[in-house]
């Protein structure tokens, strides 16, 4: 398209201008928000493995373990370290997981409260571990991000999410020549070239991203959107059908005090097997454990469905009798379940999860240089581009911080997990404390630097850290790169060598933004502002 | 191997929509094709990624299949759209010695 071909010249300004300037100003004003959640929300599908690789303690799972001999015995554990819960829920391992997770009500009543630990599955007792909460860390900041409360943390997400949707949906609009510009990249045009990079990241991902944020809506909806819930649900039983339909997870009934042991475990997990496959299982969920009243639901792993709606088999706790089979819920729950699923990914082979984390990181990038187009078209016109105006250089600003600022602030947690004492009181809160007190540091040093400057320094800091991560495990651990290499290790070595990947991208921009002089002419920006200033060019947002 | 079947399917597909674009065919081959290669190019490029989602569908269904061909789709244009890119600034380099 050559510029100024579709300028209009009345007035008021058409559907693309208006959707331009939405489109501009609903992506800044959330944009740093969205494109924390991207990034995090990106690692996160590679959750397990950077748990895993968080607690080099724990030794590489070579074979899937047996899940119904694995439930018992940390069913086992449980039943003497918790004798007095009313609930507890084991979450077994699977190729990706080598420790099982439980989480348990500490006692019945007003003073109960959830508790959490991780389990070897070949012994039942707990694992023994450096104390940190792994990849769960940015998992949970991509949604309810940290110091704020957990409802206000996931109503702001929602809000980005919403923001996004709206900026995706302006962005179409306004990119007229979708089909003709499909492989366009013009390189060296400032600005042109910035917006060719992100159409390019925008387009090609389109369905996931679109996918991605409507499906993020989807997945807190209830708390977005209650009131539906909060008029058709009203008695206890309707709200029991309705959890049935979400969830597997058993809300612990009144216990007669009648005390009875529990069945064999292993013996209903195995008819779970039986049903879904030997690796196939997902939860246990045990409420009233040492009573008549005991029940246990077993559900179904998410391999090879794209359906997080819940399947599952409940049994009497004291007898072992199958009582239920839950194999379908309605066909809103089936379209939530399959939307939820989708979102996370959770049945995704190997391949498919790659495909998920790098378009999701060129969805970040779609941020990213949404984010830097913001600043350079702006800068562009400025009359003199070497004195910005506030505004500007506080955009600049918060996008060194949120964008190279926030990859050292999450290869820093990293450096944190294997620098911190094992020993340290409090050990998983520390490391959470250096992720933010980096980033904040990162947003200190881009205030009080030049732009360029900080740009590259910052970018500099983030391909060191992200180069020498795996230096520093072979340091610090027993799993340098050679021998998970040569042992078939493929978590340790696929966070290695994904570091030295990401450091090498880091290291192009760096040396990119080095490189970079502006040619723009103060005389011609002059001209150019006048011009824009009286009729600005559609699409160019 | 569907995995890697599919991933070149796609990567065909979009080469060959790629070449059938104008602005590509006037920095590849510094001319228009003809009207007719075009069009050919055009249904070869639809034809690649259909035959890329049929092999996916046929082996993992509808749910799966699905959700594997928009990533390949989408890792597929991003890719022959970084080989353009790095095709077109080779062909500028000489270009740029010559004239600085």
């Amino acid at each position: 398209m050559k510029p100024g071909n579709s300028i209009r010249r009345d007035a008021t300004p058409g559907l693309r201008q208006s959707m331009s300037s939405l489109h501009t100003w609903v992506a800044l004003l959330l944009g740093w928000v969205l494109y924390a959640m991207f990034l995090t929300g990106t690692v996160s599908y590679f959750r397990e493995e950077i748990s895993q690789w968080m607690r080099p303690e724990l030794a590489p799972q070579v074979h899937a373990p047996d899940l119904a001999l694995a439930a018992q015995r940390v069913a086992d554990e449980l039943k003497t370290m918790v004798p007095d819960s009313p609930q507890w829920s084991l979450m077994l391992p699977d190729a990706r997981s080598n420790s099982v997770y439980a989480f348990w009500r500490t006692k019945r009543g007003p003073g109960g409260r959830f508790e959490d630990g991780r389990f070897d599955p070949a012994t039942g007792k707990a694992i023994d571990a450096r104390d940190t909460l792994g990849g769960d860390f940015f998992y949970r900041f991509h949604f309810q991000f940290y110091y704020l409360p957990i409802v206000w943390g996931r109503l702001l997400a929602g809000l980005a999410a919403m923001f996004m949707l709206v900026a995706i949906i302006s962005g179409i609009i306004t990119h007229k020549k979708i089909f003709i510009d499909f492989f366009t990249f013009r390189w060296g045009k400032g600005q042109r070239s910035w917006l060719d990079a992100h159409n390019a990241l925008s387009v090609f991902g389109l369905p996931f991203h679109l996918m991605i944020t409507y499906t993020g809506l989807v997945t807190l909806m209830a708390l977005y959107m209650p009131w539906g819930q909060q008029l058709a649900i009203h008695t206890p039983t309707e709200r029991q059908q309705l959890r049935a339909e979400l969830s597997a997870f058993l809300q612990p009934d009144k216990a007669t005090g009648q005390a009875h042991a529990l069945a064999s475990i292993e013996d209903m997990v195995r008819q779970a097997q039986a049903r879904w496959g030997s690796g196939n299982i997902a939860t246990v969920t045990v409420t009233n454990p040492n009573d008549a009243a005991s029940r246990v639901s077993i559900s179904r792993g998410e391999e090879g469905r794209v359906s997080m709606s819940p399947q599952y088999l409940l049994f009497e706790g004291s007898s072992g009798k199958l009582l239920e089979t839950h194999d379908h819920v309605g066909p809103a729950a089936e379209t939530r379940g399959v939307l939820y699923a989708l979102h996370l990914g959770r049945f995704s082979d190997t391949a498919t999860r790659w495909l998920y984390f790098l378009v999701s990181l060129a969805g970040t990038a779609m941020v990213g240089t949404g984010l830097v187009l913001w600043t350079v078209k702006r800068r562009q016109k400025l009359p003199d581009p070497d004195r910005p105006y506030f505004g500007l250089r506080l955009v600049e600003k918060l996008n060194i911080a949120s964008i190279a600022g926030l990859s050292i602030a999450m290869a820093a947690f990293l450096w944190g997990n294997r620098l911190l004492p094992v020993g340290l009181p409090d050990r998983a809160s520390s490391e959470i404390q250096v992720f933010f007190v980096v980033w904040a540091t990162a947003l200190v040093h881009a205030m009080l630097r030049p732009s360029k400057a900080a740009w590259v320094e910052q970018l500099w800091t983030a391909t060191a850290l992200l180069a020498l991560l795996p230096v520093l495990n072979a340091l610090t651990t027993s799993r340098p790169l050679w021998h998970s290499l040569a042992n078939g290790d493929w978590v340790f070595a696929g966070m290695d060598l994904t570091c030295w990947a990401l450091a090498a991208l880091h290291a192009v921009l760096a040396v990119r933004t080095a490189r970079h002089t502006r040619r723009v002419r103060p005389a011609v920006a002059k001209s150019e502002s006048r011009r824009a200033a009286a009729d600005p060019a559609p699409g160019e947002a | 191997m569907i995995h890697a079947l599919s991933l070149l399917l796609c990567l065909a597909g979009f080469a060959a929509l790629a070449c059938a674009t104008q602005r590509q065919q006037d920095e590849l081959f510094d001319r228009s094709l003809p009207r007719r290669t075009t069009i050919w190019l055009r249904a070869a490029g639809a034809g690649f990624l259909l035959l890329a989602l049929a092999a996916l569908l046929a082996w993992r269904g509808w749910g799966l299949g699905l959700v594997m061909y928009s990533g390949y789709t989408s890792l597929a244009a991003g890719l022959v759209f970084c080989a353009l890119l790095v095709h077109k600034r080779r062909r500028a380099r000489p270009h740029r010695q010559g004239c600085s």
